[in-house]
């Protein structure tokens, strides 16, 4: 792993949708025909996924590629434990979220900001588009900085909802909490978002 | 003044996303309409829920992540617990096929067969609308007995454990209190770490007494440390020490 790079990706425009359920049962079957490649499959499919989740919570994408790394690790290992007593989404998520806490709380380290990740708006945009568009990117880019600088479980919550799309169900799954805990601690990270853009809310 | 009504606003978002049925649209509206705090909230909320769907097509680069040969494969192969591992992968899941990892993944697929098409489909499918906030859900028969050590073999999350409380403290940024659960007073064997997230609904319990705690165990498939981690949800009860 190219350990030499201290900046993550520009943020381009791609939203990754969540793995097809049809998928993931042909993903488990294929585990359990033993067939050939089917752990590449299973990082192919969640990788982006555990990934952005990784560097929206360290926000250092060497640091989020060290974490992947031992996400995959965990999940190939725990395949025989596991039960499937949840997805096989979820519990990678479950994986995940333990393993940026574990990072978080090892750190200690202040936080990267944003904008060290991602580099200035003018290399995030690969393809200039119309003016437009860039205006739009650049109020969303705000939005997005004031959600890494968000607490760390707040942060959490937002990106599972908003960016990763999971239900109040399976947000309590992954974070071990009950789903009231999940609606509360939403509610708490959403109200401060707003409160942290609010001196952007005319250009917003 | 605040106000109460932590139950109404857990639906807030689901009631702007208009996901909350009739009856719960009804009793938040007629609460909203005698109550200043909610509403000012929900005006909130309502403005951090619209910034906060734009994070939904702003996701980072796929580029990014590291393809599959780059370093898992290695790391696979040699393995962080030492066991050293086959170096192809056909070589590699015919060592996972033990008549155990068989068996499992067997009961798995049968279960995936289920679960997928009628829990996970919201998720699976990017169904957002289908989601819905069951805060009432959790059933005490689901939580299974154990002491501290023999949680080092468990793989089911909910649990309910017994212990002495040691070490309470709350973490004002999170707004979180954390409490350490052990054996015995002092023993420095194994122990658990306790988190309540909501400390507004479960009180802490004190230093030194005994409790029983139903929770969720993080569970993640690393079984060589020493200590494990309940997240209290359902409730913490006092017991005689
Ligand atoms: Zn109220």
């Amino acid at each position: 792993m190219d350990r030499t790079k201290t900046k993550a990706a520009p943020a381009v425009a791609l939203k990754i949708s969540p793995a097809r359920a049809p998928e993931e049962h042909r993903l488990t079957v294929a585990a359990k025909r033993g067939e050939p490649g089917v752990f590449r499959e299973i990082y192919n499919a969640y990788r982006a996924r555990v990934y952005n989740l990784a560097l929206y919570s360290i926000g250092d994408s060497a640091q989020a590629q060290d974490v992947l790394q031992a996400v995959f690790l965990k999940v190939f290992r725990g395949l025989a434990a596991f039960r499937f007593e949840s997805s096989l989404a979820t519990w990678i998520y479950r994986i995940a979220h333990n393993e940026c806490r574990d990072h978080h709380r090892r750190r200690k380290a202040p936080f990267v900001p944003l904008e060290a990740v991602l580099g200035s708006t003018d290399e995030v945009d690969p393809q200039p588009s119309s003016h437009e568009q860039h205006a739009r990117r650049e109020r969303d880019l705000i939005i997005q900085r004031a959600v890494m600088q968000l607490p760390f479980k707040m942060r959490e919550v937002v990106v599972l909802k908003y960016v990763e799309g999971l239900s109040y169900e399976d947000m309590a799954r992954v974070l071990g909490c009950a789903p009231g805990t999940v609606a509360s601690r939403l509610n708490r990270a959403l109200a401060e978002l707003e409160e942290r853009l609010r001196p952007f809310r005319q250009l917003l | 003044m605040t106000c109460l009504r932590f139950d109404l606003r857990k639906k807030m978002i689901p009631y702007i996303e208009g996901r909350l049925a009739g009856p719960g649209t009804a009793r938040l509206e007629r609460h909203l309409l005698s109550c200043d705090f909610c509403r000012a909230l929900l005006v909130r909320l309502r403005t951090g829920h619209q910034m906060a769907q734009r994070l939904a097509w702003l996701s980072l680069a796929i580029d990014e992540v590291p393809q599959f040969d780059s370093g898992i494969a290695g790391l696979v192969a040699t393995g962080a617990t030492g066991r050293a591992w086959p170096s192809t992968w056909p070589d590699r899941l015919e060592a996972l096929a033990t008549p155990r990892v068989v068996t499992v993944l067997a009961a798995v697929v049968l279960l995936q067969l289920g679960l997928l098409v009628v829990s996970n489909r919201a998720v699976l499918l990017g169904e957002h609308s289908r989601t819905s906030v069951s805060t009432g859900s959790i059933n005490l028969a689901e939580f299974r007995q154990l002491t501290i050590p023999e949680l080092r073999s468990n793989t089911q999350p909910h649990v309910a454990t017994e212990g002495y409380v040691e070490d309470v403290h709350t973490d004002e940024e999170e707004g979180t209190v954390a409490f350490r659960l052990v054996e015995r007073p002092q023993s420095g064997s194994s122990f658990v770490v306790c988190e309540i997230m909501s400390p507004i609904q479960m009180a802490p319990p004190p230093e030194g007494s005994r409790v029983r705690v139903y929770g969720v165990e993080r569970y993640d498939a690393q079984q060589d440390r020493k200590w494990y981690e309940v997240n209290p949800v359902l409730n913490i009860v006092a017991l005689k020490p």
